[in-house]
């Protein structure tokens, strides 16, 4: 099986670069454009195989290659090929991305995602739009939402018009973010069925943790106890011993009891309550500061 | 002179006006030919009277006299025309300079009558020294005409000479009729959708300001920069600069409450609600009355923010004068959200999608949703002591496919977040309330007078700041006619700005 795969493989392989050397023929291209557009080739084939070690390196040659093009971001000179060297950076960028998901890098995802923006904005109306913008899109938002920087998610999401919004990838993610917000957690997990994209599988499982995190502060607050099969079936954990696992490491000042998990809420303030002496010295001071200064 | 100054300072302690730069109202040329000829020749008295001003203005350094001029251009927008213009051209500028050409170029043909009215005219003037800032004032004069005519591609051409012309130019007096071309050159080209073009012509004037130190064009440019980027929603880059820039004594009241709005905006969609609850109040609070389009934007922010905070913000903010019928859409949905009703909410949005699309307010109406469940658990709460989950998800309407399940997560992220006091019974599957202590025993009181006594210090201190006074006053005692002569004077002018509407700047 893998013999017949690797043999096709190599024919598509072939038969692309066979098409390609017709098409350079026929045009007169850019050494430099070959010779970039040959790597990226390779690169992604190494991707497609999984091969990580290879497609890294490949990726640091390709983006030393790309800096020697003067028609891309910054520079944004005018050149004759502007249009092709555009469309394979955007190219490079988003194999990047994609990449960096599967190594699960998500400072590389950062940086990677960074670089491809301008190719969105500021380049795309001289370009045909590419069918992974709004995967992509939907990528970012939900790595802002994972890492709970919500504030960057809305600005973000400022920045897409009404079209981009109807996108099934970009509504995911927007609708989770309102569950999320609103609280409704299992809606979230159970989003994990209906991931439009591959590549989400990997932030959604993210986001699982996260929301985990986020139920077992809620319940802390909000009950006084729960039986242990309910804390596990909440907290989408699969049996006791993971219940008290998870319980040892991230709250251990719960307590399993009878079969009860008891938390032990912050006891309410003492009858007697503190009077924040120190912020109400300040004020009064600053009062009779302004009093003063009344002519 | 003395007259000159107080009624200067008077003025400007109590100026109050400012563009609707989101509405602009239209501007028509007067209509009447029959008394052109007389109109014509006063408005041109008015100009040359200006242009007089400016002159010694310039010659003594005074930059209150230019402010007046532009002050009192301003009160002439609505009488400009074509003929007086070129007619006042041909007084200010030698005829034959490349100035007087190129602008006279941008300016419609007019008919003979009136070319000769004003050659007769001109021919008896005394000549007048020609000056850089009586040149500017002649561009600005020729680009509101344009924009008022709605040319807005020779507007276009006749701001980016005049900003090429203001390059050589480093006097303070200039400054003050530089900040206002800024301003109609940024307008000019936002009326033609091609604001992006201007992004870096604008931060290289910035930087130049800020070396010249002219603090009224850095805080204008920097209102044209932030304008710039909200335009096109880049709200991260519009926070960078506007923490990065200088920061200053606000020397115009306009562009303080613009910027107000602005930072409100920015921190509105950055989650930083309460910060932009108060920017926004104070934009719409220090606005002048005249102000009506900036006004009814500041308010619709400040009520969505305020939605957003969990208040609802009372009847009396959308019944007030001349905002009823724009504020109407922004009064249906706090009353969906005060009941605390999906079904009713989502109605709202629908109904009023278009005008909060063209607000673009849509973001936010779409994080109330939220808001609207916490509402409406909030009554849950307080008027049940116990109440199923099952019947919680009823009332609140929630469509899912769990309601059940999704309540009970819902009620406990409440609770944490304190917006609801209750304790959660998963076995037998309810929500128990707790009884609401007695809140005057807290600190609470304490803090809302505290925030209402700071408010109220720092309104006296601005005032005082803001008081001027004559700066030989305390030396010649004011006899008895002048004195009645000032109050005279104040009284004219305190008329004045009670009649005035729909200025600019």
């Amino acid at each position: 099986m893998t013999s017949v795969a690797l043999y096709l493989q190599r024919r598509i392989g072939f038969l692309e670069r066979r098409k390609q050397h017709r098409r350079e023929s026929d045009e007169d291209m850019d050494p430099k454009l070959t010779e970039i557009t040959q790597l990226f080739q390779r690169f992604k084939a190494a991707l497609v195989r999984n091969d990580f070690d290879t497609s890294s390196r490949l990726l640091s040659q390709l983006k030393i290659l790309l800096i020697e093009f003067k028609s891309l971001p910054p520079l944004f000179a005018e050149t004759p090929n502007a249009i092709q060297e555009f469309t394979l950076a955007r190219d490079i960028y988003e194999h990047a991305v994609v990449l960096s998901v599967k190594t699960e890098d998500q400072d590389a995802f950062e940086r990677d995602f960074f670089q491809l923006k301008p190719y969105y904005t500021d380049v795309g109306d001289r370009l045909p739009q590419s069918p992974q913008e709004y995967p992509i899109l939907g990528l970012n938002l939900l790595r802002l939402l994972v890492q709970i920087r919500i504030a960057e998610f809305h600005t973000e999401l400022e920045l897409l018009s009404a079209i981009a919004l109807e996108n099934p990838c970009i509504k995911h993610a927007v609708e989770l973010e309102q569950s999320f917000m609103e609280g409704a957690y299992n809606r979230v997990l159970t989003a994990r069925q209906t991931v439009p994209h591959e590549t989400y599988v990997y932030f959604i499982d993210l986001l699982a943790r996260t929301v985990r995190d986020e139920i077992a502060g809620c319940s802390e607050k909000a009950y006084d106890s729960l039986r242990v099969e309910d804390a596990c079936q909440m907290l989408l954990l699969s049996s006791d011993q993971q219940l008290s696992e998870y319980i040892k490491e991230e709250h251990p000042e719960w307590e399993v009891k009878n079969g009860l998990v008891v938390f032990h809420k912050a006891k309410e303030s003492a009858p007697c309550k503190e009077i924040p002496s120190l912020q109400l010295i300040n004020q009064t001071l600053s009062y009779a500061r302004e009093l003063e200064r009344i002519v | 002179m003395n007259i000159n100054q107080s009624i200067d300072r008077n003025r400007s302690s109590f100026r109050r006006k400012m563009t609707q730069d989101v509405e602009m109202k239209e501007q028509q040329a007067p209509a009447a030919p029959s008394n052109s000829t007389s109109s014509t020749t006063s408005v041109l008295q008015h100009l040359k009277e200006i242009a007089a001003l400016i002159e010694t203005g310039a010659y003594a350094r005074e930059v209150r006299r230019i402010l007046r001029a532009v002050r009192l251009t301003i009160a002439l927008r609505k009488k400009l025309k074509a003929s007086v213009i070129s007619s006042f051209l041909g007084f200010a500028l030698a005829p034959g300079s490349e100035t007087h050409q190129r602008l006279s170029s941008y300016l419609p043909k007019d008919d003979q009558n009136d070319m000769e009215v004003d050659t007769a005219s001109s021919a008896t003037q005394a000549t007048v020294k020609h000056s850089p800032e009586l040149e500017i004032y002649c561009y600005l004069l020729v680009l509101i005409f344009l924009i008022d005519q709605k040319k807005y591609s020779e507007a276009k051409a006749c701001s980016s000479a005049s900003i090429a012309r203001l390059k050589n130019l480093n006097r303070r007096t200039v400054d003050v009729l530089a900040s206002r071309l800024y301003f109609f050159y940024s307008l000019s080209y936002e009326l033609t959708g091609e604001l992006s073009e201007i992004r870096g012509n604008l931060l290289a004037l910035h930087r130049v300001a800020t070396l010249r130190h002219d603090e009224l064009g850095q805080e204008t440019l920097l209102n044209l920069l932030l304008r710039n980027y909200l335009h096109y929603n880049l709200y991260d880059q519009a926070e960078k600069l506007r923490s990065k820039a200088p920061r200053f004594e606000a020397h115009s009241n306009q562009q303080f409450c613009r910027y107000l709005f602005y930072l409100g905006k920015i921190r509105t969609i950055q989650l930083e609600y309460t910060d932009a609850k108060e920017s926004l109040l104070q934009a719409a609070r220090k606005a002048p009355v005249a102000a009506l389009g900036f006004r009814v934007q500041c308010n619709k922010w400040a009520v969505i923010v305020r939605l957003l905070l969990g208040e609802i913000p009372e009847r009396t903010v959308f019944m007030q004068k001349g905002m009823e019928k724009a504020l109407r859409p922004y009064f249906e949905l706090t009353n969906a959200v005060r009941i605390g009703d999906l079904e009713l909410f989502k109605t709202v949005a629908e109904k009023f999608s278009t005008t909060f699309s063209s607000d673009r307010t849509n973001n936010l109406i779409v994080r109330l949703r939220h808001n609207v469940i916490r509402t409406g658990l909030r009554n849950i709460s307080i008027s049940y002591s116990r109440i199923s989950l099952a019947d919680v998800a009823k009332k609140l309407r929630l469509d899912s496919p769990n309601p059940v399940a999704d309540a009970e997560s819902i009620v406990s992220k409440a609770i944490r977040d304190g917006a609801i006091d209750a304790t959660l019974d998963h076995a037998n599957g309810w929500m128990v309330s707790k009884e609401t202590g007695d809140i005057y025993s807290t600190n609470e009181p304490q803090q809302a007078f505290n925030s209402r006594i700071a408010f109220c210090l720092n309104m006296h201190n601005e005032a005082v700041r803001a008081l001027r006074f004559p700066p030989n006053s305390h030396k010649e005692k004011e006899s008895a006619e002048k004195r009645r002569e000032r109050q005279q004077q104040e009284q004219e002018l305190a008329k004045h700005i009670a009649e005035e509407d729909d200025d600019d700047f």
